[in-house]
């Protein structure tokens, strides 16, 4: 009965600056699901909304609402270096992340974007 | 005792490989029902649909005080309560932390519970995977 699947998902294990990192990203019609985790769970969650009004360059701007965990600044800050790219590139969709970091150093968040990159799926 | 640790150190590497994902899907009623299971370090994601569309999102978890498990809508509108009451219902039976996104128009009681059922028949068949 394993039917195929009806969503494209990429899954990637590596070593990120020395910590075993899971990236999952997971394509929706309407949104792209990114789980990037060093703890194995989804841990935070967080609903990354580009805005149709967008800014004076005419990138959409990013709304990031905490839907579950810790609402402290540096979350929404690692939410949006880490998938905005992914929002642009899949056409302005928004991106539900689930996030659970042990590094979340600026090195660390770079690095981890180029996993979530080697996971393309939109 | 050496050997002991390195024995756990394993188990804990073994868990650490962790994010196990799954499909399936089934015919319930009349209509093709597709499921995408994403099993995590004492959790479960899980989205049902049948179109690849992800519009809601409800948690829940055993409660140490409380019988039923609790739950919550995280995404979509907080008042349809199908993806919190499926996730209730799989939270109860395997004790997880439980991530449901059910995104069907039917959420008649004996729909769902065909759904469950579904579910709970794969859980049973690849209990790996969940």
């Amino acid at each position: 009965m394993a039917a195929n699947p009806i969503v494209t998902s990429k899954q990637r294990e590596e070593v990120v600056h020395g910590v075993p990192t899971e990236v999952v990203c997971t394509a929706f019609s309407n949104s792209i699901l990114v789980v990037v985790t060093q703890y194995g769970k989804l841990g935070t969650l967080i609903y990354v909304d580009p805005n149709t009004i967008g800014d004076n360059i005419g990138r959409p701007s990013l709304t990031t609402k905490v839907l579950l965990g810790k609402d402290e600044p540096l979350v929404h800050v690692c939410a949006k270096n880490l998938v905005a790219f992914v929002s642009q590139e899949a056409g302005n969709k928004p991106v539900l992340l689930a996030m659970a970091l042990k590094d979340k150093t600026m090195e660390g968040i770079q690095a981890l974007r180029e996993v979530i990159r080697s996971c393309q799926v939109w | 005792m050496e050997e002991g640790k390195e024995g756990k150190e394993e188990a804990v590497a073994m868990v650490e490989s962790g994010i196990v994902l799954h499909d399936f899907s089934g015919r319930l009623g009349e209509q093709r029902v597709h499921f995408h299971a994403m099993r995590l370090r004492d959790s479960l994601f899980l989205w049902v649909g049948a179109a690849p569309a992800l519009a809601s999102l409800a948690v829940a978890m055993c409660s140490p005080r409380d019988g039923v498990p609790v739950s919550t809508s995280l995404l979509g509108d907080p008042s349809d309560t199908a993806s919190a009451c499926l996730a209730q219902r799989l939270a109860r039976k395997t004790k997880k932390q439980i991530f449901v996104s059910y995104n069907l128009q039917n959420t008649d009681s004996n729909f769902t519970l065909l759904i469950e059922n579904r579910i709970k028949e794969e859980m049973t068949a690849f209990p790996e995977k969940f």
